[in-house]
């Protein structure tokens, strides 16, 4: 138990740098999502090709990838290319985490905001209102609703991934686990960890039950 | 008074013509409207009804012709099209963005499928244009929303979002929506086609009390007897044109058309 008593004091340090890159990756990533989505549905090509290039990259390869190449990417630009602008790590890893987790968002938001009817948009159309009234008043209010739980499982997956973020030595939860286990010569830090994130996601869970409960006011 | 409604009706519409691709929905339509009137259209499905009421009601736009509602030029049929099928370009052109919108708040519009906000209130529904589009003040705004539920019969509503309603009562709640904005023309696209058979008697019976109190209308419908009664004019459309209108006792007694005579039968054996 003493072993607990050492450990926890530890962990829990890592796990606030893990719980502050979940919550600057929602900050910057749903709104950016929203924008994306937004972006996608545009009428000119110049601006869909773009964007459909962007989520494609960003879904299509490994997430660790990307925050190595952000990081070392702008370390090698500052370097070599002579731009005097380099990422410290934890930016990076924020960068990196946004940028991806805003694409999938970015999906999702348009899935909610195409299955919106016709007749939301047209109602509001003959009743003189602008389009950025329609949107922030009719539509996006509908599409919260129906984009809660799918977004629900983005956020869960978050948490886990910021694990990720130890791939550029950033001392997250279980990077500091993993560091640990080494001293401990035993794999129960790791198991510590893992206890963590359950806590943390099951909480998480418990909340977005609750939001979809508040939000069934209507159909 | 009755004078000037003679001199200026508040609708015009004169060889209005719509196409989707090769599929000629409107051929040339042309009638007008006097304040206080109410129009019926009827005609078999696919005759172009609901396409022309979405025309004059600015959801879609149209190929050629000439529309004006309350003396504003809404859309002009340019010289090309005068002159021939000569050349391209566009056969019509629509009044700035700023007319239109003007328009567009004269006239309202009920949706076969009521459309209403569905994370709103009944109340919020009804109030939410008038205060976010004519500037109107919330409490003034709510109070005008009660006054038109008691009107509708929809007492005690007002909190109720639109999925605890019957059709009946929301379809009654988006007329309300649509008469808080105090339009010149209130159109009508099948009012009662979505509602169980039960229900459509409380909604056309809120249409006729508006008629009683010389609200100017435009109504396509399916229910004959409620288009003769309630109208002072009916037009019978089928295959994009108006095959015959005139007074409810012209078309549906006098006249001798034989689509016409064809499409009535239908009901009358039903």
């Amino acid at each position: 138990m003493s072993d607990l008593s050492n450990l926890l004091p530890i962990l829990w340090g890592g796990f606030c740098t893990t719980l502050a890159i979940f919550g600057l990756t929602l900050l910057f990533s749903i709104p950016l999502g929203l924008l994306i989505a937004v972006l996608k549905m545009s009428k000119w090509r110049v601006v869909r090709y773009p964007v459909s290039f962007y989520i494609s990259v960003m879904r299509g390869t490994p997430l660790l990838l990307q925050i190595v190449a952000i990081y070392f990417g702008s370390y090698y630009l500052s370097e070599y290319a002579g731009v005097d602008f380099s990422f410290d790590r934890f930016p990076a890893v924020i960068v990196a985490f946004s940028i991806n987790y805003a694409a999938y968002f970015a999906e999702i938001f348009r899935g909610g905001i195409q299955s919106i009817p016709k007749g939301q948009y047209e109602a509001a159309y003959m009743l003189g209102m602008t389009r950025t009234q329609t949107f922030f008043r009719i539509i996006l209010p509908q599409v919260v609703k129906r984009v809660v739980p799918a977004s629900a499982n983005e956020v869960i997956t978050l948490v886990k991934d910021t694990s990720l973020a130890q791939v550029i030595a950033v001392t997250e939860l279980f990077a500091l686990a993993k560091k640990q286990q080494a001293a401990y010569a035993s794999i129960y830090p790791l198991f510590v960890a893992g206890v963590f994130y359950y806590v943390a996601n099951l909480l998480l869970s418990v909340l977005f039950a609750y939001v979809e409960r508040k939000l069934n006011y209507y159909k | 008074m009755e004078n000037m409604n003679e001199s200026a009706p508040i609708l015009k519409v004169e060889h209005v013509k719509k196409s989707f691709g090769d599929l000629h929905v409107l051929k040339d339509i042309s009638f007008d409207l006097k304040a206080g009137e109410v129009l019926s259209i009827i005609g078999p499905s696919g005759s172009g009804k609901s396409t022309l009421l979405r025309c004059l009601t600015q959801l879609e736009t149209v190929d050629g012709g000439f529309v004006q509602v309350d003396g504003k030029d809404m859309v002009v049929p340019t010289l090309r099209q005068a002159q021939g099928p000569l050349g391209s370009g566009p056969a019509v052109k629509y009044a700035p963005a700023k007319t239109l919108r003007e328009i567009r708040l004269s006239t309202g519009l009920v949706f076969q499928n009521f459309n209403l906000f569905p994370h709103l209130t009944v109340l919020q529904n009804i109030c939410l244009a008038p205060v976010r589009v004519l500037g109107d003040e919330r409490k003034d705004a709510r109070a005008m929303g009660r006054f038109l539920l008691k009107r509708m019969g929809l007492e005690g509503k007002e909190n109720s979002y639109p999925c605890e309603l019957s059709g009946g009562q929301q379809q009654r709640v988006s007329i309300a929506r649509a008469l808080a904005m105090n339009p010149k023309i209130l159109f009508f696209d099948e009012p009662t086609s979505a509602l169980d058979p039960e229900l459509t008697g409380e909604v056309l019976k809120i249409i006729k009390k508006l008629a009683e109190d010389k609200m100017t209308m435009v109504i396509v419908t399916h229910e004959m007897a409620f288009a003769r009664d309630v109208a002072d004019k009916v037009i019978f459309m089928d295959g994009g044109v108006i095959v015959e209108q005139g007074t409810p006792d012209h078309v549906f007694r006098e006249s001798g058309n034989e689509r016409l005579a064809q499409f009535l039968s239908r009901f009358s054996k039903a």
